[in-house]
């Protein structure tokens, strides 16, 4: 039995079913999730049974693809980003020497290494990091090679949960900074300043 | 924050590898998205490009998944989802917080979208009709197919009822937060979402 619009007696098309209810509320209970939740008439009305099934098993691959996953190809984000980060930003590296080498580390590196670490902390909603220019009031940033032997100065700027202790969390976010920077870049974070700029109940 | 100024207390000296600066403000009490997402707009507007890249990076699968859903077609969707990231940089210099930030970027993505479609016009086939299916148990290749299939039929939907189709149906937003979007009514978008529910009926009756 098909009905997938509702068609009178004498064979034209209208927006009800023979029942007499809306094509639209009976479409909509469905798309909406609600097919199932039928009320006194609708148990009792084949009419309006047949009009919900049909629209289940039409609907039920827009519900799927409603709920598919997509995420964006990595492209969308860094060819965007590359684009702006080239018109304001410098690039700076910090060296690793080594017998048989040099790795040169960006300094984007470190500054995304502990962003996410910072992010990564319980209590910290959204974090933000960057390089500071050496303390020793060079001019040059910190994880150049050589300013200050392999190492590194970082600055956190970062929304925390309100009803924390601060200065705790302050504490364990540079703990997690300092240690994770080092792990992935084995430059050295002499300095890491951490800024708690908001807090959000 | 209600009044949009923090207030600052210092702790420690600010630049010593123990220094600890804590800034306070109210709360307004919106969801904790909105406020991050505050947060960094604020941040971006002063010319913080990583605050603008977490921000991104927090909605770019919003932004693609919108783009997809609306034009059907990858490779459009990528485009167009790049062209956005790159124009929300200047144009958040203009994002005055009437809104939200996400409904702003929806409203940006939207009219993006119908731009292209506009331009695309009688040109090109939705959807890679052509590319093979991924590998994988046959349940999800068919699944696969048919969420490719239900792509199409809601790309063949006339633009105006595809963007409220994909903004309530897809992205699960209310009327008013739809309407606000695209700047119609409750009761149009209302309609406009019936006519495009009975447009897929029409084309998912084709191969259901």
């Amino acid at each position: 039995m098909s009905v997938p619009r509702g068609v009178d007696d004498r064979g034209r098309d209208d927006d009800r079913l023979r029942c007499g209810r809306s094509i639209e509320e009976t479409l909509a209970q469905v798309a909406e999730g609600r097919g199932a939740e039928r009320d006194e008439h609708q148990r009792g009305c084949l009419h309006c049974q047949a009009a919900l099934a049909e629209y289940e098993r039409l609907w039920s691959p827009v519900r799927e693809a409603a709920a598919q996953r997509i995420t964006a190809p990595d492209s969308v984000l860094e060819s965007a980003l590359r684009r702006i980060r080239g018109a304001v930003e410098h690039s700076d590296y910090g060296v690793l020497e080594s017998p048989d080498g040099v790795t040169r580390i960006a300094a984007r590196v470190v500054v995304v290494a502990a962003r996410e670490s910072a992010r990564g902390v319980p209590g910290v909603r959204v974090a933000l990091s960057k390089q500071v220019t050496a303390t020793t009031g060079a001019s040059e940033p910190a994880v150049t090679a050589g300013v200050a032997g392999r190492s590194t100065a970082i600055e956190i700027t970062l929304a925390a949960d309100h009803g924390l202790d601060l200065v705790a969390l302050g504490e364990r976010v540079r703990r997690e900074v300092a240690a994770r920077v080092q792990a992935l870049t084995d430059l050295v974070p002499v300095e890491i300043t951490v800024i708690v700029d908001d807090v959000f109940t | 924050m209600v009044d949009g100024r923090a207030r600052r207390v210092s702790i420690g000296r600010r630049g010593s590898p123990t220094s600890t600066v804590i800034a306070v403000s109210d709360a307004d009490g919106d969801a904790l998205d909105h406020d991050a997402d505050r947060w960094l707009v604020d941040k971006v507007r002063a010319g913080d490009v990583d605050a603008y890249e977490v921000l991104v990076r927090r909605h770019r699968d919003r932004i693609y998944r919108i783009a997809l859903r609306m034009l059907g077609n990858p490779h459009d969707a990528e485009d167009v989802a790049q062209d956005v990231v790159i124009q929300l940089w200047t144009a958040l210099a203009g994002f005055v917080g009437s809104s939200t930030f996400t409904t702003w970027l929806y409203r940006i993505v939207v009219n993006r979208c119908l731009n292209h479609l506009q331009r695309r016009r009688h040109t090109r086939p939705v959807l890679d009709a052509d590319s093979p299916p991924a590998p994988g148990a046959e349940e999800t290749v068919i699944a696969e197919q048919r969420a490719a299939a239900t792509l199409r039929a809601i790309a063949a939907l006339p633009p105006d009822l595809r963007a409220v189709l994909v903004l309530y149906q897809m992205e699960g937003l209310s009327y008013r937060e739809v309407g606000a979007i695209t700047n119609l009514t409750e009761s149009t978008v209302r309609g406009r979402l019936h006519r495009a529910r009975l447009h897929l009926l029409d084309e998912l009756r084709g191969w259901a």
